[in-house]
C-alpha cells in the first residue's frame, strides 16, 4: 500500500474531473432537462422555432457540456485538502475561494461512498460530517480506496486514546453478514403500505406529466372494454376488486423486496474494538463507522411478522445527519442475539430487563379523540365520492381505529434507570427508543388545561437528533422524572458528544 | 418505577419549588400592537372578500355573518393571549435556565447550561423603545429545544447573557 502524505495540500485523484463533470451534467439536466425536451419536441414537430433548428439545439447542448467540463476541471484544480495535527483543511472555489477548517475532534463521521460511476472507474468518495448543518458537510468525490482509508484513519486519529483504534482497523472481524434469504424475508415483511404510497405517487406524478398524451390513447376506454364488467353480478365486481387488490399488494411487495436488496446488498457489519463498521449497497456502496460517543440515540424496530422470522432493525441517530444519509445508519435483518450484542457494544451497561412503567389510560382517550377527528375528516370527501357506501367503509375504519388504540397503548411503555431511558411505542411496528441520559439537550413538561384538572402531564426529552415523549403520566411522576433527568445531566460532567 | 435508586428523589432540587419570575409587563404592549396589526389585516381581507365575492352572489346577509365571525375569533384570540401573557415566566438556576408559557397548553422547558451552544440577544425597534430585549438560547440539534424568552427588561437580559456566557465559556 503506497502511503500518501496528507500534511501537504493534495488534490484528489484526476479521475475526479470525470466524477465532477458527470455530477454537474446530471444536476444541469435535472434542472433544465425539461426545457430541452420541450424545445426538442416542438422543434421536431415544426422543424424550427424562431432561430432554433435541430442542429442549433445540438450545438447549444454541446457548448453547455463543454462549459460544464471547463467548470469541472477548474473545480478539480482548485480543490485541495490536507490534514494537520488537529485539523482538516480544505480550500475550494473557482472565483470565491473558500477555506474550511474542521477540528478533528468535531468530526462526527467519516464515511466512504461509491456510486456506480465511481465503482466503474474504481474510486471512492469520502464524506466528512460534523454536527453542524448540512452546509458544513464535505465531500471529496474521487480518491482511490487505499488513500481514502488512510485519510479516514488519519482523521480519526485525534488523541492518544484513539491510537488503539488505528491498530484495530486491521482486525476486520466480520460480525454479521446479511444472507440473501434474510434480505428477502426482510423485504417481504416490510411495511408495504409505504411502498404502495411511493409507487402510487410516482404513477400519479407520471400521469400528471403525460395526462394529455394518455388521454389521446383513450387508454381507459380500452381498459374498460377489455374487462367488461357485468353491472348486474356482484360476484364479478368482488372478484375484479380482489384481483386488483392482489395485484397492488404483489407490486408493492416486489418493490419493497427490490428496494431492500438494492440498498442493503452485501450488508456487512464489521466489529472493531470500539467502533462498528457498516458496509452495504449495490449501486451506491457505502461504508461508515459508528463511534459510541457520537451516537445520540438508538432505535430498534421489528413487527409481528419480522419478530416471527427473527428480524430486527437497528438504526442509529446522530446529531443532524441529513435525511438522505440517515437511512444508511440502519442495520437490518439482525437476529435477536446479534442485536443484543450490538446494543451491548454501543451502549455499555445497558440493561433491558428492568421493570417498565406504562402511561396512564388517559393516553387511550387522547388516541380516541385523534381517531374520531381523523375519521370525521375522511368522511367529508368520503360521502361525496362513495355516497351511502361510506357507511361500510366507516365500519372498517372504526374497527381499524379501535385496533390502533388498543395496540398503540399496549405497546407504549417507558423505563428509566441510572444511565438510560427506554421508550417503547408503535402500532404495526414495535419500536424501542434508547438514549443515554447524559445526551439530553433539554427537557420539557407539557400539560393542557384539561390535563391539569386530572393531574396528567407529558415529558418531552430533546436530544441532538430527536425528540422523545413520555406520554401522559401522573403529574407527580412527570415532575419527578423531570427533576431526576435534570439532576443526572447537571451533576455529571459528561459531554454530549 | 425508577424509584429504587440510591438517590432519594425527594431530596433532588424540584422544578415545582422554583419561583418563576414573570416577564416585563411592557411586553404586553408589543403583543397587543402586533395582534392589532394582524387583526386589521385579517378583518380587512374579510371585508374586501365580502365586497367582491359575496355581494355578487346576492347574499348580503352572509357577508355580515362572516364579518361577525371573524370579529369574534379576533376577540377570543385577544382575550386568550392576554390571559396567556401572565403565564410567560422564567427562572435561572445555578445549572440551568427555565422558561414556562402557555395557557391552554402549558409547558415548562429547562435547558442545562452545560448544553447551551450559543446565546443571542435581539431587540426589535419597538422593544428598544420599551427598553426590552429578547434572549435566544440555542442547543444542539432539534430546534424544538431552543429557548426564546421575549420581553426581558434590557438590563436583566444583559446580566443573564453575561452570566450564561461566563458559565458556558467556563465549561470548555
Amino acid at each position: 500500500m503506497e502511503t500518501t502524505n496528507f500534511s501537504q495540500p493534495t488534490r484528489q485523484s484526476s479521475k475526479g474531473i470525470l466524477i465532477i463533470f458527470a455530477f454537474k451534467t446530471f444536476q444541469f439536466f435535472r434542472k433544465f432537462g425539461v426545457f430541452f425536451l420541450a424545445f426538442g419536441f416542438s422543434i421536431m414537430k415544426k422543424k424550427y422555432l424562431g432561430f432554433l433548428t435541430p442542429t442549433n439545439l445540438i450545438l447549444i447542448l454541446l457548448f453547455v457540456l463543454f462549459v460544464i467540463l471547463i467548470i469541472a476541471i477548474l473545480n478539480y484544480q482548485n480543490f485541495k485538502f490536507h490534514v494537520s495535527l488537529d485539523d482538516f483543511h480544505l480550500t475550494r472555489g473557482i472565483i470565491n475561494k473558500d477555506n474550511t477548517i474542521i477540528p478533528k475532534s468535531k468530526i462526527q463521521n467519516v464515511y466512504l461512498k461509491q456510486n456506480w460511476l465511481q465503482q466503474l472507474i474504481n474510486v471512492v468518495s469520502v464524506n466528512i460530517e460534523t454536527a453542524g448543518d448540512q452546509k458544513s458537510e464535505i465531500e471529496i468525490s474521487a480518491l482511490d480506496r487505499s488513500t481514502a482509508l488512510q485519510l479516514k484513519s488519519e482523521l480519526y486519529s485525534v488523541s492518544s486514546q484513539l491510537h488503539d483504534e488505528n491498530h484495530e482497523v486491521i482486525e476486520n472481524n466480520v460480525f454479521f453478514k446479511a444472507s440473501p434469504k434474510r434480505l428477502l424475508l426482510e423485504g417481504i415483511s416490510k411495511n408495504h403500505l409505504r411502498s404502495f404510497a411511493i409507487i402510487a405517487s410516482f404513477v400519479f406524478g407520471l400521469y400528471y406529466e403525460f395526462k394529455d398524451y394518455i388521454n389521446n390513447l383513450s387508454f381507459i376506454d380500452r381498459l374498460e372494454d377489455s374487462i367488461q364488467i357485468n353491472e348486474g353480478s356482484i360476484v364479478n365486481v368482488l372478484i375484479a376488486n380482489a384481483i386488483l387488490v392482489f395485484i397492488i399488494v404483489l407490486i408493492s411487495m416486489l418493490f419493497s423486496i427490490v428496494k431492500t436488496f438494492i440498498v442493503n446488498f452485501n450488508l456487512q457489519v464489521i466489529e472493531n474494538k470500539k467502533t462498528i463498521e457498516i458496509n452495504k449497497g449495490l449501486f451506491n456502496k457505502v461504508s461508515l463507522s459508528l463511534t459510541p460517543s457520537r451516537i445520540q440515540n438508538i432505535v430498534v424496530t421489528t413487527n409481528r411478522i419480522k419478530h416471527y422470522f427473527g428480524l430486527h432493525t437497528l438504526s442509529v441517530k446522530q446529531a443532524m445527519v441529513n435525511a438522505k444519509q440517515r437511512k444508511n445508519f440502519e442495520i437490518i435483518a439482525l437476529e435477536k442475539h446479534q442485536l443484543d450484542h450490538l446494543l451491548g457494544k454501543l451502549l455499555v451497561n445497558y440493561d433491558s430487563e428492568i421493570e417498565a412503567s406504562k402511561p396512564k389510560p388517559y393516553y387511550k382517550r387522547i388516541l380516541a379523540y385523534k381517531m374520531i377527528f381523523l375519521i370525521s375528516i375522511i368522511n367529508i370527501p368520503g360521502f361525496l365520492i362513495f355516497g351511502n357506501r361510506m357507511w361500510y367503509i366507516n365500519i372498517a375504519l372504526i374497527v381499524l381505529a379501535v385496533l390502533y388504540i388498543i395496540k398503540t397503548y399496549s405497546k407504549s411503555y417507558y423505563k428509566i434507570d441510572d444511565e438510560f431511558i427506554t421508550i417503547g411505542s408503535g402500532f404495526i411496528d414495535t419500536t424501542t427508543n434508547i438514549l443515554e441520559i447524559h445526551k439530553i439537550q433539554a427537557v420539557k413538561l407539557k400539560q393542557s388545561m384539561f390535563q391539569k384538572r386530572i393531574e396528567i402531564s407529558s415529558v418531552y426529552i430533546y436530544t441532538a437528533s430527536k425528540v422523545l415523549k413520555i406520554p401522559y403520566v401522573l403529574e407527580q411522576e412527570a415532575r419527578s422524572i423531570y427533576d431526576y433527568l435534570l439532576f443526572k445531566v447537571e451533576s455529571q460532567d459528561k459531554d454530549w458528544m | 418505577m425508577f424509584l429504587n435508586q440510591q438517590i432519594e428523589i425527594d431530596t433532588l432540587p424540584q422544578i415545582s419549588s422554583v419561583a418563576l419570575k414573570p416577564i416585563s409587563k411592557n411586553y404586553l404592549k408589543i403583543i397587543l400592537l402586533n395582534k392589532a396589526l394582524v387583526y386589521v389585516i385579517c378583518i380587512g381581507l374579510v371585508v374586501l372578500a365580502g365586497k367582491f365575492i359575496i355581494e355578487k352572489e346576492e347574499l348580503p346577509d352572509a357577508s355580515m355573518y362572516i364579518f361577525g365571525f371573524a370579529l369574534l375569533v379576533c376577540v377570543c384570540n385577544l382575550i386568550l393571549s392576554i390571559l396567556a401573557f401572565k403565564k410567560r415566566k422564567y427562572a435561572i438556576r445555578d445549572k440551568d435556565i427555565i422558561y414556562s408559557k402557555g395557557l391552554l397548553v402549558n409547558s415548562i422547558t429547562t435547558v442545562p447550561i452545560s448544553r447551551i451552544q450559543h446565546i443571542e440577544e435581539s431587540r426589535s425597534w419597538l422593544a428598544r423603545k420599551l427598553k426590552l430585549s429578547t434572549l435566544k438560547i440555542f442547543t444542539a440539534g432539534e430546534s424544538g429545544s431552543d429557548l426564546k424568552i421575549d420581553g426581558l427588561p434590557f438590563e436583566e437580559a444583559k446580566q443573564i447573557n453575561d452570566f450564561l456566557s461566563a458559565k458556558v465559556n467556563g465549561n470548555h
